[in-house]
């Protein structure tokens, strides 16, 4: 994930996982007090770059930032997966959801990887 | 300047890593690296980046020079975030690519337990060939490795 604050400075990250909300929207979830978080309550614009290793690509997500939830549906799925996911790799107790960020997707492009030869 | 276990992390553990930029209106972008190294002096990095990705992250550093790259270790999630700016960039050699090719073994040897029935190829493709070396100095270091000391400086250190 790419934010980047008001003055100028990208910001890069790994995240744990991309959730699907609606057509429109996904949500990421916010753990820590981050520079990401910072970032995107000064500067809404967001970019997301999804692995999708079986189809040999990546989907790139431009994204706008529109308000965090901590409580609701959103909220608790995404706090079951994250627990699954700690649990997966070994950061149990690490991984804590604090709000669910809400953001409109912009635009979606997939980045198509050359063969391997 | 980076310190020496930054490096030996960089050059013999890490197998992954993204670079991050943004353009004249704060829009933000990211870009797939393929292969990375740092310079003689400890001061510059260098990041091979792919075709795919080339154009827009060269665009956007010749007109605003700012780059971050998180760089991780997979599966272990240890994870950098090296800041600075941009010095030139250059046509990828032959040499560069053994620097990926180094970095493919890397990280498919991470990947192959999650997908054991992957066909080699399939995740070969995933770091893809180099098209531009971009040379960068690097002014901040961050660890990110998940966890609440994530986003902590570690160059310059905090003044205590």
């Amino acid at each position: 994930m790419v934010t980047c604050s008001a003055d100028g400075k990208p910001n890069t990250t790994v995240i744990s996982q991309v959730y699907y909300v609606d057509e429109t929207h996904v949500a990421l979830s916010f753990q820590f007090f981050s520079k990401t978080i910072r970032n995107v309550r000064e500067n809404p614009r967001a970019f997301v770059c999804v692995f999708d290793i079986a189809g040999q690509a990546h989907w790139a997500l431009q994204l706008q930032f529109e308000r965090s939830e901590t409580t609701g549906p959103v909220f608790d799925a995404m706090d079951m997966q994250i627990e699954a996911i700690a649990s997966m790799t070994g950061m149990s107790g690490i991984f804590k959801l604090r709000a669910a960020d809400i953001y409109r997707v912009l635009s979606v492009e997939r980045v198509q990887h050359p063969p391997w030869t | 300047m980076i310190p020496g276990k930054l490096v030996r992390f960089l050059e013999q553990y890490a197998n992954v890593a993204y670079a991050g930029i943004r353009d004249r209106d704060l829009v933000p972008f990211g870009h797939r690296v393929c292969g990375w190294h740092v310079g003689a002096d400890q001061r510059t990095m260098s990041i091979l980046v792919p075709e795919e990705f080339r154009e827009r992250l060269v665009d956007a550093l010749l007109h605003n020079r700012e780059l971050a790259v998180t760089v991780e270790e997979f599966p272990s999630h240890e994870t950098y975030q090296f800041k600075g700016q941009y010095l030139h960039h250059r046509v990828a050699q032959s040499e560069d690519s053994e620097i990926v090719e180094r970095v493919r073994r890397r990280f498919v040897k991470s990947l192959r337990p999650l997908y054991p029935e992957a066909p080699v190829d399939v995740l070969n493709a995933f770091v893809s060939p180099p098209a531009v070396v971009i040379e960068f100095e690097v002014l901040e270091i961050f660890l990110q490795t998940p966890g609440p000391g994530a986003g902590t400086r570690l160059v310059p250190p905090i003044e205590s």
